[in-house]
């Protein structure tokens, strides 16, 4: 590892951690930290939840599929489920599975055994508050669904928990904050080197960090005593960053898609089985539905993930055949991030580990450096502690416990009621709950905000709805930056009109917050504009292409072409 | 009877259908409801505006002609500028004349005046569109509904003269408390529809005034449906409703079968139906055919919506072909962002320099390959089309020659 050059400029921000990477691990780990008292500092390159954790089936399930191979992880991962329902009550919701089996030679063999395996799941959803299984046959299960197809023996249902990945990093995030954390996003991280002088066992900064933010090219360096490396897919980027081994960390990049409707087309999630027996999902989420997921090694650009219409086929074929009529559905986009599985070379994408690991790199010649390598978003908080117990023990002799399962996540301590919200700051109810489902308690202090200056209860974007109040809570309060920052906190501009009608007006607002000329607003309008064309073109289908046609002759008549 | 059907009432549709009763042809305006013209922003472009200026091509006379008789729209002879509700000012070969041209206003003090509604945000748009605009606090609204209104809806409340003596007090009284000088405002919507009162309004309050180009869906599409429905009644255009459904050649006739089960006959036909947005053509990949495992066919990847054997489709100056896919060629292949300039934007019906798709038989407007998708252009279109399809029809008696078959046309 490189020497820092030069004594640090006195100026130099000091740490106790410094956190790499912005998704749910890193921020769950700033939080884990923050709350034991140390002093943490996260970088993020591009926004918090960008990659994985942005872009997963937004599940919080009781890992199921682990249940015979590993039960204790079954029961961790149900527990965990429990707790994270009481950290954030207002951004958890119901999601029950329906499990067609359809007829085959051995589909009465296969039934008994799905009912058996899903009864020993049952013995675990107490931890997680979840209804037990329920046997069904034909008719009750065509009552439940009526647009499943198909000749089928029955079927089994499931109950598991969804989440918004991307509000859940936002949270940690700002716990952090509220505990003393700082958090730098846009901030790529450029060097981590050794501190002149540092080094020995005391109790000084050991590391150097460098950033720079790359929508304002400012520096950022600062001193700490332990560096996490939690960047999922990136982690062997970051680890070179620091002049450590990549073997040590490397992970097999696993790309996964999810296609997006333009409403709740099912009443339950449904299981179905794509061409190559790969099991795949059909759920209500939020107020769309979500067809869901690959599962393709990956070898492109990190910062550009993105759907191709050949993975968009593979999924609705496999869907189509339960539930024909998802071909005549619109879709309105796409979506995609890369898991970051521990490597192994030679099994296929599927069989991979979901496990994760912690890394310390002290054999590396840098004590006090860990990497968080694998995980998954439903495991979050448990692979957070396992790391914070490792660094606080040993680099702090901290004996502080863990209380992440405990604290409530900012808006989380009370869920208030949206309905009377709704009357008492007169915004439609339809606003309220969102808002109630975004923000816990703290949507009444962004309708205060709203209270003061009537003109922020407009809509901004129709399809959610976000109201403007919001998009300038989330400027201000949770480090959005830019349009797509903005709608990865609020959903602003995923509904139907693709942004259409919200962007141009999001990035006016944004540019007025940030105190930046309107026409970096309208760059930023567009900017989301073609990011968002280009999640829907892969989807496209008869019933888009009017809607796409008509985006097109608007982007060109309203902003112009460049 | 000698007639010349045009399907379609857009702007194509309507150029084609006025051009075609000068021609002294009897003309019968089919109109399926509204499409992409009433969209329209109120900003007329001859090619799609860029961001960079570029010098203004002339607009034909035959344009000018039909311009003047849809009244209501201006062509500056250096073009226009345009203050968008998007935050910006945009070049324009002409304009709605409800809308403020500010090429005559640089450097100048342009009021925006305030107004609560969520499209409008005098105080954004004034930071936006840059120096010289200051947002001018005054009283728009009169009625508690009238801050959600739909735009159009608002502006319309406008054509009443009363309302719109009641909004020029009010922004007299606004610039007489402001104090400062202006030498123009630009309002919210509010300009009617019946016809555009700009120039009222700036006679009463003593300014000009104008609108800035809304969303498409904004108050423009329903001034230019207006302005259509009084310049086809003084053409003596005939018109129907309905939707046609299959465009057959029957002899020397075409035989139009309507979705009603009803049917025309014509002459000869202008197909000013639009193009995807308007809803003439539509996107058809493979893949959507069947339900079944396996599409049973490929088949090219756009098609028309009223079944045509005579109409031929292309891009880019091809033909369509079918793609070596039953699942329909990629759509990363087809459209922004992907591929600039893809072929949503260029597939029609294939013409010839008359607008010709094969003998007797016209395509206008967005519905043509390989044309710009710009009002003034969908004006030209139409004329030459209708021009072209009266002379047909005056002549249809005489022994004509088989035409050779459509040909692209040679401009790109």
């Amino acid at each position: 590892m490189a020497i820092a050059d030069g004594p640090l400029p006195s100026g130099a921000d000091e740490y106790d951690v410094a956190i790499v990477g912005g998704g749910v691990n890193g921020t769950g780990v700033a939080r884990d930290l923050a709350l034991r008292g140390l002093r943490v500092v996260l970088f993020e390159r591009n926004d918090l939840a960008f990659g994985a954790s942005g872009n997963s089936s937004g599940m919080i399930h009781g890992g199921v599929r682990y249940l015979s191979s590993a039960p204790h992880v079954t029961e961790q991962s149900c527990r965990d489920s429990g707790y994270i329902q009481r950290i954030a009550p207002h951004l958890l919701f119901r999601m029950p599975f329906l499990m067609p089996v359809k007829s085959s030679r051995q589909a009465r063999v296969m039934f008994e055994l799905i009912d058996a395996y899903f009864r020993a799941y049952d013995d675990y959803q107490p931890l997680k508050h979840g209804k037990p299984h329920c046997r069904l046959d034909p008719s009750a299960l065509l009552q439940l669904e009526p647009g499943l197809r198909g000749s089928i023996v029955g079927g089994i249902t499931f109950d598991e928990w969804g989440i918004d990945g991307a509000r859940l990093c936002v949270l940690n995030a700002l716990d952090a904050m509220e505990h003393g954390g700082r958090v730098y996003v846009h901030s790529t991280v450029e060097t981590i080197s050794r501190a002149v002088g540092g080094g020995a066992a005391d109790d000084g900064a050991r590391y150097v960090v460098d950033a720079r933010n790359r929508l304002t090219e400012e520096r950022v360096r600062v001193r700490a005593r332990v560096v996490v490396n939690a960047t999922g897919a990136w982690s062997p980027i970051t680890a070179a960053v620091g002049a450590l081994p990549q073997e040590r960390v490397r992970v097999r990049p696993g790309k996964g898609i999810h296609v997006v409707l333009d409403r709740r087309v099912t009443n339950y999630g449904i299981v179905s089985e794509t061409i190559d027996g790969r099991q795949i999902f059909t759920y209500p989420w939020q107020n769309v539905s979500i067809l869901g997921t690959t599962d393709d090694d990956y070898y492109g650009d990190l910062d550009d993930v993105h759907a191709t219409s050949e993975e968009v086929r593979y999924l609705v074929q496999g869907v189509a055949r339960v539930f024909p009529s998802v071909r005549s559905a619109r879709a309105i986009g796409t979506y995609a991030g890369v898991r970051p599985t521990l490597y192994s070379y030679g099994p296929n994408e599927d069989a991979l580990s979901r496990e994760h690991d912690v890394v310390d790199h002290t054999a590396d010649g840098a004590p006090g450096v860990y990497s968080m390598i694998g995980g998954k978003l439903a495991s979050y908080r448990i692979f957070a502690q396992e790391l914070s117990d490792v660094v606080a023990a040993r680099e702090f002799e901290s004996s502080t416990p863990c209380s992440t399962h405990e604290r409530p996540l900012p808006g989380g301590e009370r869920v208030p009621d949206a309905i009377a919200l709704a009357e008492r700051y007169a915004v439609t109810p339809v606003a309220a709950r969102r808002l109630v489902y975004r923000h816990g308690s703290i949507a009444v202090r962004i309708l205060e905000r709203a209270a003061r200056r009537p003109v922020e209860r407009d809509v901004t974007c129709p399809c959610e709805p976000v109201l403007e109040a919001e998009v300038r809570h989330v400027v201000r309060e949770e480090m959005a930056c830019t349009v797509e920052d903005v709608s990865r906190r609020t959903r602003l501009g995923l509904g139907a009109c693709g942004g259409m009608r919200c962007a141009a007006r999001c990035g006016q607002i944004i540019a007025e917050e940030r105190g930046l000329a309107p026409r970096e607003g309208l760059t930023m309008a567009r900017a989301f504009l073609v990011k968002q064309g280009r999640s829907r073109i892969v989807a496209m289908g008869p019933e888009q292409a009017r809607q796409e046609a008509l985006a097109l002759a608007h982007m060109h008549a309203s902003l112009g072409e460049t | 009877m000698k007639t010349v059907l045009v399907l379609g009432g857009g702007v194509a549709g309507t150029a084609a259908a006025l051009t075609a009763a000068r021609g002294a042809a009897r003309v019968v305006l089919l109109d399926g409801g509204t499409g992409a013209s009433t969209l329209a922003t109120g900003a007329l472009d001859d090619a799609p505006w860029m961001q960079a200026p570029r010098p203004i091509d002339p607009v034909s006379t035959t344009a000018r002609v039909l311009l003047d008789a849809l009244a209501g729209y201006a062509l500056p002879a250096a073009g226009a500028l345009i203050a968008t509700t998007a935050g910006v000012l945009r070049p324009a070969r002409g304009h709605d004349r409800a809308l403020l041209d500010l090429a005559p206003f640089a450097g100048r003090h342009v009021g925006v005046v305030g107004c609560d509604r969520p499209e409008w945000d005098a105080a954004a748009f004034a930071r936006s569109w840059g120096d010289g605009f200051t947002p001018l606090e005054a009283t728009v609204l009169r009625h508690v509904d009238e801050r959600m209104l739909p735009a159009a809806d608002f502006a319309a409340r406008h054509d009443d003269e009363a309302r719109l003596a009641w909004l020029a007090e009010r922004l007299r009284d606004a610039l007489a408390r402001a104090g400062t000088r202006f030498d123009a405002l630009l309002v919210p919507s509010s300009l009617g529809v019946e016809a555009a009162r700009a120039q009222a309004l700036s006679a009463l309050v003593g300014l000009p005034c104008g609108e800035a180009a809304a969303s498409p869906g904004g108050p423009s599409g329903l001034r230019f449906e207006r302005a259509r429905d009084r310049a086809l009644a003084a053409a003596s255009v005939t018109r129907a409703t309905g939707r046609a459904t299959r465009v057959e050649r029957h002899g020397e006739r075409w035989h139009v079968a309507l979705a009603d089960g009803a049917a025309l006959e014509a002459t000869a036909v202008v197909l000013a139906v639009g193009g995807l947005v308007g809803g003439g053509l539509e996107y058809a990949p493979g893949e959507a055919a069947e339900a079944s495992a396996l599409p049973p066919a490929s088949r090219p990847p756009f098609r028309l919506t009223i079944d045509i054997p005579a109409a031929k489709l292309g891009a880019h100056g091809r033909p369509l072909e079918t793609p070596g896919s039953l699942f329909g060629i990629p759509p990363e292949s087809l459209a922004w962002p992907f591929t600039p300039d893809g072929m949503m934007e260029r597939v029609g019906v294939m013409v010839d320099e008359d607008g010709r798709a094969a003998p007797t038989l016209y395509a206008a407007g967005e519905t043509v390959a390989d044309a710009p998708r710009t009002w003034l252009r969908a004006l030209d279109s139409g004329a030459r089309a209708g021009s072209a399809a009266a002379r047909d029809a005056l002549t249809s008696t005489a022994e004509r020659p088989p035409s050779p078959s459509a040909r692209p046309a040679s401009r790109p």
